[in-house]
């Protein structure tokens, strides 16, 4: 009865396998002990790739010396895109930790929309009304993510190519034209192959970025046009060889560190994390040391220039919300986690560790400028502490969709396949046909 | 197909005597019910994890691309609206047109490309295997080094290619990777140059099983190399060329990490395919139900252009 005896075993081996295959899922989410055995509280934190992102595990623990009874436990996630598309399949499953990061702004809305962020109005309604991007976070009239930093645009200039070339500094009180004008001088002016007055990294926020915040359009407006002057100077500038070619940096995926940072341009927009990455590649001789400063990205027009005046410029805030699927004997020691994080004192661990927090007041701004290698100049500071930052991706339903089509405009236009016009022309048509 | 059950009325049909007694009929039916079920208990495991992870997920990709799902929240039922939205998508128009423009290209010179190869590593040449292990390579080699190497030799300004380019011919040359006109002849270039090895593979194995015979009698009869090819190696690799046809027309429609990674579908959308659409709409903007109508169309394109594969490959074999 050969046959019998493996008929059996086949069957309780399949059995077996569909037991525990089934039996695997229910151990790991872990997050239901929020009793600690002492009466403390425990919450946990989404975030991603600790080893390079120090900041989640500096604020849980900034948070716990202060609050030693509440313990933020850190679950990390893959980072790039893959961290929307791993927690949003974990917020559908009802397994995601219980604060997480709105890493997107252009996602924050779907979140919303499908009811896994809770309303924290009454956080929102503490802070300090100067916290960067705070007030963008508001949907009717309701806050359910709070900014904790926010990275906004800025002006680098490598003083020693400026010398070299003969060229001021700027000082403060650039336009875009001005802009145009110093990286024609400067790339005549550095006598060496492959150097550059400026350089555009292949992004669509470096042109999109500031075209919105500064023309004072609406992404959802369905009019384009004020992207137009952005792009003809952007494309001017790379015809008449100040810059590298769209071409070129995306097809040898330059590196916008290596390329200020070894000195290949003079100038380089960038966003403000910038500033802690480039001391460190100073300090382990992966860039060049030179000398270096801030200035505030060159403006529209002469309205917004000067030290006088704040400057407009753009970033989008990395913000925090809470799980709709919280325990609710944990809610409040989450909504002050999120306090702390987004508070002043969240600020300074932050500054610390060379990170842009939202809120940016006297103890950051001394903090960051305190680091070796930071420019200690007036502009510089000025440039760091002394913004209106609008977002890039302006919240939404249809942000995302929209930024999609813009992305499209973006590769059409910088590689010179569609005048700007008819690029513009046709993102309308499909907003129109495809959005909304 | 050409496999058909015998069951037990065929045996007398089949040549083989009749039983003298018909046995009865319960042992036998328990002896089949035993026989089914140890088959089955062997199939079962690799079935279930091809049922949860492949068949039950295609069954609700039919579902959900009836509905708004945005990935939270119910499905809401929506009928055909997605679909009769696919019909004014110019988007969607596009992706279609870029999948096919692909497939058409892609298909034909990967094919004729992996089949020069394997005649030309079918010959008795030193170093043959050495060649062969060459032209496999660039099907092993990770996508992502692919797509940063060749986006470098496509460099308009500094790549090889065009300074290759430059010295035979003046004028402007192509941009490829980063012009709306060139991009996808680039891509199509790649994705030949990628998968001509392994389908060389299979062609090769098909080779070997021409009978030899056959070209020495056409050589007698005075047959020249390309009279041998078309009237010998050809007919002899149907079977072959039908599997790699088959494989390749798939593998085609359905082209997206190299897409993905050479040029993100740009400039503008000159080289969306309908595979990155669906997770532009997707995983981008979070409209799975949206995205599941689309994947269905490119699921209904695959088996139409299959189903048509097989049928003129049972004429032929008829």
């Amino acid at each position: 009865m050969n046959r019998k005896i493996m008929t059996s075993v086949g069957t309780a081996a399949v059995a077996a396998l569909a037991l525990t295959g089934c039996g695997g899922g229910d151990s790991s989410s872990g997050s239901s002990d929020a009793e600690q055995a002492d009466g403390g509280v425990s919450i946990s934190l989404a975030g991603w790739d600790f080893a390079s992102t120090p900041e989640f595990q500096t604020l849980a623990d900034a948070y716990h010396e202060q609050n030693p009874d509440v313990t933020v436990e850190l679950k990390e996630y893959p980072a790039g895109n893959d961290y929307d598309t791993a927690l949003t399949a974990d917020l559908a499953a009802g397994t995601a930790p219980d604060v997480f990061i709105v890493k997107n702004l252009k996602n924050y809305v779907t979140f919303e929309e499908g009811g896994t962020l809770l309303d924290i109005s009454d956080v929102a309604g503490e802070l300090d009304p100067a916290t960067g991007g705070l007030s963008s976070m508001a949907v009717d009239g309701k806050t359910y993510a709070v900014p904790y930093r926010q990275d906004s645009w800025l002006l680098y200039y490598n003083k020693a190519l400026f010398d070299e070339a003969g060229v001021d500094y700027p000082d403060g009180s650039w336009t875009w034209d001005d802009y145009a004008d110093a990286a024609a001088t400067l790339t005549d002016g550095i006598d060496k192959k492959d150097v550059y007055g400026a350089y555009l990294h292949g992004w669509q926020s470096t042109v999109q970025g500031f075209a919105l915040a500064q023309s004072g359009a609406s992404l959802d407006g369905g009019d384009f046009s004020y992207l137009a002057p952005y792009y003809e100077r952007q494309l001017a500038m790379q015809d008449d060889g100040s810059q590298p070619s769209y071409a070129t940096v995306t097809t040898n995926e330059l590196a916008y560190q290596s390329q200020f940072g070894t000195q290949k341009a003079a100038m380089v927009t960038m966003g403000s994390w910038y500033i802690g990455t480039l001391v460190a590649e100073q300090a382990s001789g992966d860039a060049d040391t030179f000398e270096w400063g801030l200035a505030p990205a060159p403006q529209a027009d002469e309205s917004t220039t000067g030290m006088d005046n704040t400057p407009v410029t753009f970033g989008d805030p990395t913000t925090m919300g809470i799980n709709a699927g919280i325990d609710e004997s944990k809610v409040a020691a989450a909504k002050d986690f999120l306090k702390f994080a987004a508070g002043p004192d969240g600020a300074a661990a932050l500054a610390e560790i060379g990170i842009t927090p939202a809120l940016i007041d006297d103890t950051v701004a001394d903090t960051v400028f305190g680091l070796d290698g930071v420019p200690q100049d007036d502009l510089s500071r000025f440039a760091y502490t002394t913004h209106e930052t609008l977002p890039e991706n302006p919240v939404g339903p249809n942000t995302a969709a929209i930024q999609t089509i813009l992305g499209d405009l973006h590769s059409a236009v910088m590689s010179e396949s569609d005048p700007v016009d008819d690029a513009i022309a046709d993102a309308q048509e499909r907003v129109a046909n495809e959005v909304g | 197909m050409a496999t058909s059950v015998v069951d037990d009325h065929d045996s007398g049909a089949l040549g083989l005597p009749h039983p003298v007694q018909p046995p009865r009929r319960r042992p036998r039916a328990s002896l089949k019910l035993r026989n089914a079920l140890v088959g089955w208990t062997f199939v079962l495991p690799n079935f279930a994890g091809f049922a949860v992870l492949t068949l039950i997920p295609v069954f609700l990709l039919f579902y959900y691309s009836m509905t708004s799902w945005n990935i939270f929240g119910n499905a809401d039922w929506v009928g055909l609206e997605n679909y009769s939205r696919l019909i004014g998508d110019k988007s969607f128009h596009v992706a279609l047109g870029n999948t096919f423009y692909y497939a058409a290209f892609h298909i034909p010179l990967t094919i004729a490309a992996s089949l020069g190869l394997a005649l030309l590593l079918n010959q008795k040449l030193r170093g043959a295997a050495f060649f062969r292990t060459v032209a496999f390579f660039p099907y092993i080699t990770s996508i992502v080094a692919i797509a940063v190497v060749w986006n470098m030799l496509f460099s308009p300004e500094y790549g090889p290619i065009n300074q290759f380019i430059g010295t035979f011919v003046g004028g402007e040359l192509p941009g490829w990777t980063v012009s709306k006109d060139w991009a996808m002849p680039a891509v199509i270039i790649v994705g030949t140059w990628r998968y001509m090895g392994y389908y060389m593979l299979l062609f090769l194995a098909g080779l070997q099983t021409v009978p030899a015979e056959l070209h020495e009698a056409a050589r007698i009869d005075g047959a020249g190399v390309w009279q041998r090819f078309w009237n010998v190696t050809l007919p002899c690799l149907r079977p072959t060329m039908f599997f790699v046809t088959v494989m390749v027309t798939i593998e085609s429609f359905k082209v997206f990490d190299l897409i993905l990674v050479m040029t993100e579908g740009g400039p503008g959308q000159s080289t969306l395919v309908l595979s990155q659409y669906i997770w532009q709409k997707g995983f981008e903007q979070f409209e799975l139900g949206y995205a599941s109508s689309v994947a269905v169309v490119l699921f209904l394109i695959c088996i139409a252009v299959t189903v048509v594969q097989f049928l003129y490959n049972k004429r032929r074999d008829a």
